[in-house]
């Protein structure tokens, strides 16, 4: 495309996909001509057949096809029926059960609601009755079922003999365990027992017992990025513990200072369901302006309003000159009246602050406006990686702006174990090293690969006697311990949850443990007993419910017996009962009095986080997440260093090419991503990547970047400033879906009249004239010569709303797990053959250096005229009477010419069997085939797929309603994409029910079809996304 | 060869010879399409299940047995435990029953030999078709007279379609029955 045609688009507005698209670069031309991409096609090379001879291969047949022929006793065999021997109550095959469970994959605690087929658990979703993420939740829960079945989950404990791991079994390990424990309190020794997040109170009951009973016990807590800045700060400020939860969906103006609230900054799945509603096209009068200043691209700061490339060493900077702004300038609030303040924001300006940082004065003045105008539903939000005098400063700030009308005072996080302080663990450590330390117990965690290296984490422990870890799988901790002790799963275990007030969360498990794995909790009971014949399977069950029903139930006093009240906890998952948050306290001047200017950026900043799919690296061995694109970079299977363009230019580095990233001594090579919208001279890495012993699956995927942390932290834990990067030789080739399925110009050429993919405008707009996106004229749409099709009772339609849509991701995996969708490899997402049905498109606009972004959630769009079914000829792509374009991959022979043919790019093909393909089969392997859904087929090598509207959902409704005698309509049908949403962007139904909310959204102003210029009447109707600007 | 010989065999032998060959690949298909598709099998069961006896002279509804045939996709094949609702008391000391009896004992499950099947991209259900009304001796047959189960209708695609068409010819003894769906989605997915 021209550069005039780029001005030419609708509002001179050009969208570009990626850095090459916008450059014009010509290898692009032809990855969007083609279908697939060369050599993807026509990879059969004769000299990549073996040199069996023809005769050698006719003996072979011949002596395959009698083994066949003898080894089926009968050929009208057609096997056999297993039932059950004795039924379990209430499961039906064919029927799933669904029970409400907690999600245990982050410190979080959602509830979920697990479905079962014939008691195997198949889905993951959230639960509707949990108040926090009602019903929604994040693509790591979703994909946490993978975990189950993974074939290679610790199956019996190991002893490590010295040359190695043997298998031992749980009498003798405990055993072994039991006695140094006892050496350990007898002889004076410390027993450090080091865990994540304690999230249970009657896990922290039996943490306490254990400690009661081995005196000498200590415990520790991390995670790898936390939020002890935000609330060491607000302890200073307001004197109790815990940073409040906030209203967003109060808010109508919200200032994220590096803040990733929709992604990795507390709990997204509810933060983006609370700021989604306030991006509501019926509600304009409420409408939320998000203005983000960050460094480096956050999911949060691609929805942004309003993005401030900003380095990390300045926000302290903003922050301040807001402060001087509003309260020295405007006079606002009873701190214009305290001099010292004054004083103290006296040597900074607004106007200083925009002059360095080459920002606009005007959008800092807008801004300002639009906070005053927003009084009492504006807040500014720092961060969790920021350091804590910028929070104190923002706690100030919304003291003057009236933020603090959004803390919530219903409900507060509650933390049962504070996190350990990097001194802690010094202490901890030198300890070890000094021999004063008996026993390590390894609670699920992982400190050899978390802690920064100059720690000396490993070198210390393998100084301790006996050291002990629990897990799922072996990783870089259990590999230097003594023992390691395998430990059930989530799905398998009994639990209850509480990190907020007011809340209880139960987990049940939804199968019995498929290996001799025992629960963590129940392994620590057994050790607080003193013998490994105290334990049995129900252990720890029995101790929750007793905790329930003497603590618990007491405590709450229900009105029910404690029987139903266990039972209907259960059955709910979720307990709700009135506790009244801890009042904070006036805000304390102090605190802000004693903050100090900054240091003055220098070098480069490395800001380090966790990474959006695989966290810290516990799901590091999950091929959905790990091939789940990212959702700002769409990067798969890696981490990387994404630096600004013009920061390549300086370094003379492009995508691919290798940098090395030093902070201090500490140093890591990289790959380099040029990320458009960074901030110069930044340097963003994600942690939890490049993991020595994760798995076949993800030991050594990407970088090991937690070297990079220290434990002296720089601006903060994670955030280093005056770091270095430097060019170095080599290249690494990072694969990105970004330039995959481009939907553009080449199919649209010919076209009377050309709509753009991407539609949108601001609030502004839209209240003048509701329908500015519908241009054209009814004599612009094209028209046809043949008849309509009537469709009768019911069509399938849906909407996306992408003012809602923040990018998230969620939808992708839920479908992957609902429709048995195959991990094909970073080798294979390289050529284009990614199989992920759904995907999201993102568009970028404007400027390399400052981009705003576009989402667009991509899916078989279920055309009424549909082109993939004109061309194929075996019709195994029809249409169905209620609108489906439908795909029977029995019927399909693998022309591919129905890809070729989709407009969109979203069909899929299977160039292999992915299951036997990816890994060495790794996902063949028992047990991982439970995990299939039985109502949707497993796809073999050489059909072609894409979405179906999750058909065995319809066909389960459309069972329900024949059963109870109703007329089918449609309503209540969720499909997975749409169950996982948690902004609650999509809508599904049937549109011919003008009952159903999808009805209205079809005719909706805003409401667009992609590439209606082609004529294939699409069924996915897309709002168009409004600025607030 | 002299010409009337090459005569006699263009025109006799040849022809006859395709004659038979035509026929008899003919007579072979139609003659062996039952048992193609399996029609009459009727294998060994592990144990001497007589739906005869339950079914026809006891008169024991089906869905006693097949719990899912109103609910579910399935039918379902009846756990061990639902013989025993009766057979701890009834016939105990019959040989079958005591086979029976050790394989619910052993908490093993009875390995019933399949009889009727589809292929496993057919989803077929069963509720749709029982709650219409369907007789499940349409496409099992009397099993009510059937002391070994055995199949009777063919279970192939246009066998399907053969009923989904002509419903209403097909199953006369439904009032207002509607021609069942014969879209892929209906069966495949």
């Amino acid at each position: 495309m021209s550069d005039s045609t780029k001005q030419n688009s609708e509002k001179g507005r050009y969208y570009w996909k990626s850095l090459k698209e916008l450059h014009d670069d010509p290898s692009l031309a032809e990855a969007k001509a083609n279908e697939f991409m060369s050599g993807v096609t026509d990879d059969f090379k004769l000299s990549s057949l073996s040199d069996v001879s023809r005769r050698k291969f006719l003996a072979l047949l011949a002596a395959s096809a009698a083994f066949a022929a003898s080894g089926c006793s009968t050929y009208e065999s057609k096997g056999e029926i297993i039932p059950y021997n004795k039924e379990p109550r209430g499961v039906i095959p064919g029927i799933p059960n669904y029970y409400a469970s907690t999600c245990s994959g982050c410190k979080h605690a959602c509830g979920t609601l697990i479905t079962t087929q014939t008691g195997r658990p198949i889905k993951i979703n959230g639960n509707n009755e949990h108040p926090v993420n009602k019903g929604k939740l994040c693509p790591r829960g979703e994909a946490s079922i993978l975990g189950l079945y993974d074939p290679e989950r610790l199956r019996q404990p190991l002893r490590n003999t010295g040359h190695g791991f043997v298998p031992a079994r749980w009498d003798n390990s405990n055993g072994a365990v039991i006695k140094a424990l006892n050496a350990a309190a007898s002889g004076g020794k410390e027993i450090a027992v080091v865990t994540k997040t304690v999230l249970s109170p009657t896990a922290k009951k039996v943490l306490d017992e254990f400690a009661a009973k081995y005196p000498t016990t200590k415990f520790y807590s991390y995670e790898l990025v936390t939020d002890v800045n935000r609330n060491s700060a607000w302890k200073k400020c307001y004197g109790t513990d815990q940073y409040p939860l906030i209203s967003w969906d109060k808010a109508k103006f919200i200032l994220a200072l590096e803040a990733d609230f929709l992604a990795k900054d507390g709990n997204m799945v509810e933060q983006m369901r609370m700021y989604a509603s306030t991006r509501n096209n019926e509600n304009l009068k409420d409408f939320s302006r998000l203005v983000v200043a960050e460094a480096g691209m956050s999911l949060t700061g691609m929805n942004a309003d309003t993005r401030l490339k900003l380095r990390p060493e300045e926000q302290s900077n903003f922050v301040m000159s807001l402060l001087n702004e509003l309260i020295v300038k405007r006079n606002l609030s009873r701190f214009a009246l305290d001099k010292e303040i004054a004083s103290q924001l006296g040597s900074v300006s607004l106007e200083d602050f925009a002059k360095r940082n080459n920002i606009e004065r005007s959008v800092l003045d807008n801004m300002v406006s639009y906070i005053l105008k927003s009084k009492n539903a504006a807040i500014v939000y720092a961060g969790h990686r920021l350091p804590e005098p910028v929070h104190i400063a923002v706690n100030l700030l919304n003291e003057v702006i009236g933020g603090t009308a959004l803390y919530r005072t219903d409900q507060a996080r509650v933390q049962l174990l504070p996190y350990s302080t990097p001194q802690d663990f010094e202490g901890l450590i030198s300890r070890m090293n000094s021999g004063k330390v008996g026993v390590v117990i390894h609670y699920e965690t992982n400190p050899v690969f978390h802690f920064a290296p100059d720690f000396g984490y490993k070198e210390a422990m393998v100084r301790v006697p006996t050291s002990v870890t629990l897990g799922k799988w072996e990783n870089e901790t259990s590999v230097w311990s003594s023992w390691v002790m395998p430990i059930n799963h989530d799905l398998e275990s009994w639990n209850d949850f509480k990190n907020r007030t007011g809340l209880y969360s139960l987990q049940q498990p939804v199968i019995y443990p498929l290996y001799t794995t025992r629960q963590k909790e129940a392994i620590v009971l057994t050790w607080t007993t003193g013998s490994d014949d105290a334990y049995h399977d129900t252990m720890y069950h029995e101790y929750l419910k007793n905790r329930w029903q003497n603590e618990v139930y007491s405590d709450l006093k229900p009105a029910v017996d404690p029987k139903m009240f266990w039972y209907s906890a259960l059955e709910d998952g979720v307990v709700t009962y009135d506790e009244k948050p801890e009042a904070s306290g006036n805000f304390n001047v102090e605190a802000f009095k004693s903050v100090t200017p900054p240091p003055m950026p220098e070098g480069f900043s490395i800001m380090l986080d966790e990474s959006y799919a695989i966290g810290d690296g516990e799901f590091a061995n999950n091929g959905w997440l790990q091939e789940l694109p990212q959702p700002v970079t769409k990067a798969v299977w890696d981490n990387y260093a994404s630096i600004s363009d013009a920061t390549a230019k300086e370094l003379g580095v492009d995508y691919n090419d290798i940098i090395e990233v030093r902070i201090g001594d500490r140093s890591q090579k990289l790959p380099v991503y040029v990320q458009p919208g960074m901030a110069d001279k930044v340097v963003c890495v994600d942690l939890g990547y490049g993991r020595t012993k994760a798995g076949k699956v993800g030991t050594d995927v990407g970088f090991d970047t937690n070297v990079l942390l220290s434990k002296k932290p720089s601006l903060s834990q994670w955030l280093y400033t005056g770091g270095e990067a430097v060019k170095k030789a080599g290249s690494y080739l990072i694969v990105t879906t970004m330039e995959h399925d481009f939907i553009s110009e080449p199919i649209t050429r010919d076209m009377p009249f050309t709509r753009d993919i991407i539609h949108e405008g601001t609030v502004e707009e839209y209240e003048q004239n509701p329908r500015f996106i519908q241009q054209e004229t009814a004599i612009d749409k094209p028209t046809t010569i043949y008849k309509k099709f009537e469709y009768e009772g019911v069509k399938w339609g849906m909407s996306i709303d992408l003012n809602k849509c923040t990018g998230c991701s969620a939808c992708v995996i839920s479908c992957e797990v609902e429709n048995n969708t195959p991990v094909v490899g970073k080798d294979q997402v390289k050529v284009s053959r990614e199989m992920a049905w759904l995907r999201i498109d993102r568009y970028y606009t404007g400027s390399v250096a400052e981009p705003m972004i576009s989402f667009q959630p991509m899916l078989c769009q279920q055309c009424d005229d549909a082109p993939c079914e004109n061309v194929c000829p075996v019709a195994a792509t029809t249409h169905s009477p209620d609108g489906l374009n439908m795909m029977v991959y029995n019927r399909c022979i693998g022309t591919r010419y129905c890809s070729n043919n989709c407009p969109y790019k979203v069909r899929r093909f299977n160039f292999f069997n992915y299951r036997y393909k990816f890994d060495g089969g790794y996902y063949a392997r028992e047990p991982v085939e439970m995990v299939n859904n039985p109502e949707v087929t497993v796809r073999s090598r050489g059909v072609m797929e894409k979405c179906t509207f999750c058909i065995q959902r319809i066909m389960f409704g459309r069972q329900e309603a024949q059963q109870n005698g109703k007329p089918f309509t449609g309503a209540g049908i969720v499909t997975a994409c749409q169950e996982a949403c948690p902004a609650n962007a999509i809508t599904f139904g049937n549109y011919l029910d003008s009952s159903q909310e999808i009805a209205k959204l079809r005719d909706h102003p805003l409401g667009y079809y992609v590439l209606e210029e082609l004529d294939t009447r699409p069924n996915v109707t897309y709002l168009a996304k409004l600025r607030n600007i | 060869m002299n010409r009337t010989q090459l005569e006699y065999t263009l025109r006799v032998r040849v022809p006859i010879l395709i004659f038979v060959a035509i026929a008899s690949i003919t007579v072979t298909y139609f003659v062996s399409r039952p048992t193609r598709e399996g029609i009459g099998y009727a294998p060994k069961q592990p144990i001497p299940f007589s739906h005869k006896l339950h079914a026809g002279i006891m008169r024991i509804d089906c869905a006693y047995c097949h719990i899912g045939v109103y609910r579910s996709r399935y039918a379902v094949v009846p756990p061990a435990s639902t013989c025993m609702n009766c057979h701890t008391i009834a016939k105990r000391t019959a040989p079958p029953i005591i086979k029976l009896t050790k394989y619910y004992d052993e908490a093993k499950a009875i390995p019933w030999k399949r009889v009727d099947r589809l292929p496993q991209y057919v989803y077929f259900n069963h509720s749709f078709h029982v709650n219409a009304g369907i007789r499940c001796q349409e496409c099992h047959g009397n099993v009510e007279d059937m002391n070994v189960i055995k199949q009777v209708s063919s279970f192939t695609m246009s066998a399907c379609l053969d009923c989904h068409r002509n419903a209403v010819k097909r199953l006369p003894y439904i009032p207002n029955i509607k021609p069942g769906p014969t879209y892929c989605y209906a069966c495949h997915r």
